[in-house]
């Protein structure tokens, strides 16, 4: 009752508060969705692979673009005890020239696993110079059906489907079959050597001939009861497996990312449980006079510090509210180009931990009411 | 039957130590009201918050209806309060954001739970107390007599063995802090309860049914009593 009363009696300093707090929450929650936006944008690619783990060669991990497995490669991975099942992943860089203007995209061939893409528009049933495209590419002019010429290798695909959450270092990705991305990479690499150079008809066979049947990473799955450590133990020093969301996480520039990104979450909830903290704490300093009374008529410390947790627990609930439509205001109002991916889960997350540093930023006013003598109401302290 | 047995409160030790309290006792019967007079420092507050259980004294013994109050933890000595004390402050302090009739609703909220009989009780009080038309409203639209008599009515709330009264008329005018002393007076007598009213205007206690006079923490007899109100005239 008394809380309750309290708030409702004290309505626009309650408001204000609950103002503040709610911007805090909706700081949590936007830089939350941000830090899952950036890591979908750099890495929603990888990391969605349908695979236990991605192996790569020896001594590359976490780079994929430096990742490279022949054909014996992905035989031994799969021969390895504990192994389910391999299919190839192969990157590669390209340019696509043929909208008004170009853009730069990553091109991924997927083995017999090209059904595992999300689509949102089109077809997932993608043949040879065929590919299927992150949408956001449709914010450079893309449309279904569309011929785009890649550049520098020369080579056009023609858009059967979009899919979503799969781009990769920001850019969109053409997902391919594996010999289309094959002859890509190798036009790639023969075109970086010409460029500095050239080659022979010969040893260009020869590369040709070493592609065949590579990929730039092995994506595996394990037999049931097998750990990636134990899969790990059989590759020894040769390759390194790692999970698709490890990987995408451990990729350059994301750990550090991800703990700017982290850190900025912390600072927030930590100063949202300070405000809630000192708020309350002055709150209950201004009414000593009045809680020295309640308790000298009979109120007991828990029953304060209980009306106390109630007033915390309405005032955070409205600031959570409030807090979750402002972020998903702001998430609205953002560019689509712009990484923002909220999270149900994370945000439960933010929301417990604001919630949790709430309380125990209230211990500041349960010192308050604990040292508060009941004595004084009467003019006389016990410690006189 | 209220009784104080030898109460004694000192603080400190050795050079430092004071004695607010020196071997108080007294014995007053249910219906009665008490004044206690005095001057500042005489000892009036401490013994009335040693009765009230917000501070325990150095030795002695509090008997209310043959029974000794022992209270051993400051969770104890809340429960006395909500269930045998009626507390009436210098201050009303009604608490700001409630109405009068929420104030007396606190008491039998603080002991948990709120019932029909609980509103029934208040709505009586409060209508004893003149208060029915202003129950309704919170402290700031009450005027200082209206606030302490809410004061008077949530003191009564829980049924208290004993009513403490703690300078009611200080900050009321003389007229009207003789209608809240009368008032006071007329409950006490139709409950049957006992009453200590503490004060420092003779008129007013003038009103009570017994006196006990303090001087430096003792009880002085009659025969002292002239020198004594003679200083608190002068204070």
């Amino acid at each position: 009752m008394l809380a309750l009363k309290e708030l409702l009696g004290s309505k626009l300093k309650f408001t204000l508060i609950a103002l503040v707090i709610g911007l805090v929450v909706s700081l949590t929650m936007v830089t939350s969705a941000m830090s899952e936006g950036l890591l979908t944008g750099m890495s929603g690619a990888k990391s969605s692979l349908e695979a236990d783990a991605l192996v790569f060669q020896r001594a590359t991990y976490p780079t994929l673009e430096r990742s490279i497995l022949s054909a014996d490669d992905l035989e031994i991975i799969a021969q390895t005890p504990g192994v389910a099942s391999v299919y190839g992943v192969g990157h590669t860089y390209a340019s696509v020239s043929s909208t008004a203007e170009a853009f730069d995209v990553r091109v991924f061939g997927l083995g017999d696993r090209l059904d595992q893409l999300p689509i949102v528009e089109g077809t997932g049933a993608i043949g040879p110079c065929e590919t299927v495209v992150d949408i956001t590419a449709k914010l450079e002019g893309v449309e279904l059906g569309d011929t785009l010429t890649l550049t520098p290798v020369d080579a056009k695909l023609t858009v059967v489907g979009f899919t979503e959450d799969r781009r990769y270092v920001m850019v969109p990705t053409l997902f391919v079959d594996l010999p289309t991305w094959e002859g890509l990479h190798v036009a790639s690499v023969l075109g970086r050597i010409e460029e500095e150079g050239g080659t022979d008809a010969a040893a260009t066979a020869q590369m040709e001939d070493d592609f065949a049947g590579s990929a730039s990473v092995a994506a595996i799955t394990l037999d049931e009861g097998v750990t990636l450590e134990d899969v790990q133990d059989a590759f020894g020093d040769d390759y390194t497996a790692a999970s698709p969301d490890e990987a995408a996480r451990s990729g350059n520039g994301m750990p550090e990312m991800i703990l700017a990104v982290g850190g900025i979450q912390w600072v927030s909830i930590t100063i949202g449980a300070l405000l809630v903290g000192v708020f309350f704490y002055i709150t209950t300093l201004h009414k000593t006079g009045q809680i020295a009374a309640i308790k000298a008529i009979g109120a007991s410390n828990a029953h304060l510090y209980r009306q106390l947790l109630l007033q915390i627990t309405v005032l955070v609930a409205v600031a959570t509210v409030l807090g979750i439509v402002v972020a998903l205001g702001a998430g609205a109002g953002m560019p689509p180009m712009m990484a923002f991916d909220p999270d149900p889960g994370r945000w439960t997350v933010a929301v417990l931990a604001v919630f949790a540093t709430a309380y125990v930023g209230s211990l500041f006013s349960l010192r308050s009411i604990l040292k508060t003598d009941p004595a004084t109401a009467l003019g006389r302290s016990s410690e006189a | 039957m209220f009784e104080v047995k030898h109460i004694t409160k000192t603080y400190g030790t050795g050079r430092t130590q004071v004695t607010a309290l020196d071997d108080v006792s007294f014995r007053l019967d249910r219906g009665r009201l008490l004044a206690v007079l005095g001057p500042s420092g005489s000892g009036k507050t401490t013994l009335v918050s040693i009765i009230a259980g917000l501070l325990q004294p150095t030795s002695g013994e509090i008997i209310i209806g043959g029974k000794q109050v022992h209270l051993r933890s400051a969770a104890e000595a809340a429960r006395y309060r909500r269930t045998e004390v009626g507390l009436v402050f210098q201050e009303h302090h009604l608490v700001p954001y409630l109405t009068a009739r929420e104030n007396l609703l606190l008491v039998p909220h603080l002991s948990g739970r709120v019932t029909r009989a609980h509103k029934e009780r208040a709505d009586t009080l409060l209508a004893d107390f003149g208060l029915t038309e202003r129950a309704a409203h919170r402290p700031s639209l009450l005027s200082g007599g209206e606030r302490q008599r809410v004061a008077i009515a949530r003191a009564l709330m829980n049924e208290p063995e004993i009513m403490l009264v703690d300078e009611p008329t200080s900050s009321l005018d003389t007229e009207r802090g003789l209608q809240v002393v009368e008032l006071l007076k007329q409950q006490i007598h139709e409950r049957a309860m006992t009453c200590i009213m503490v004060t420092h205007d003779p008129r007013m206690a003038g009103h009570a049914d017994e006196e006990l006079h303090l001087v430096d923490g003792k009880v002085v007899d009659n025969g002292a009593r002239a020198a004594v109100e003679a200083g608190i005239q002068k204070s």
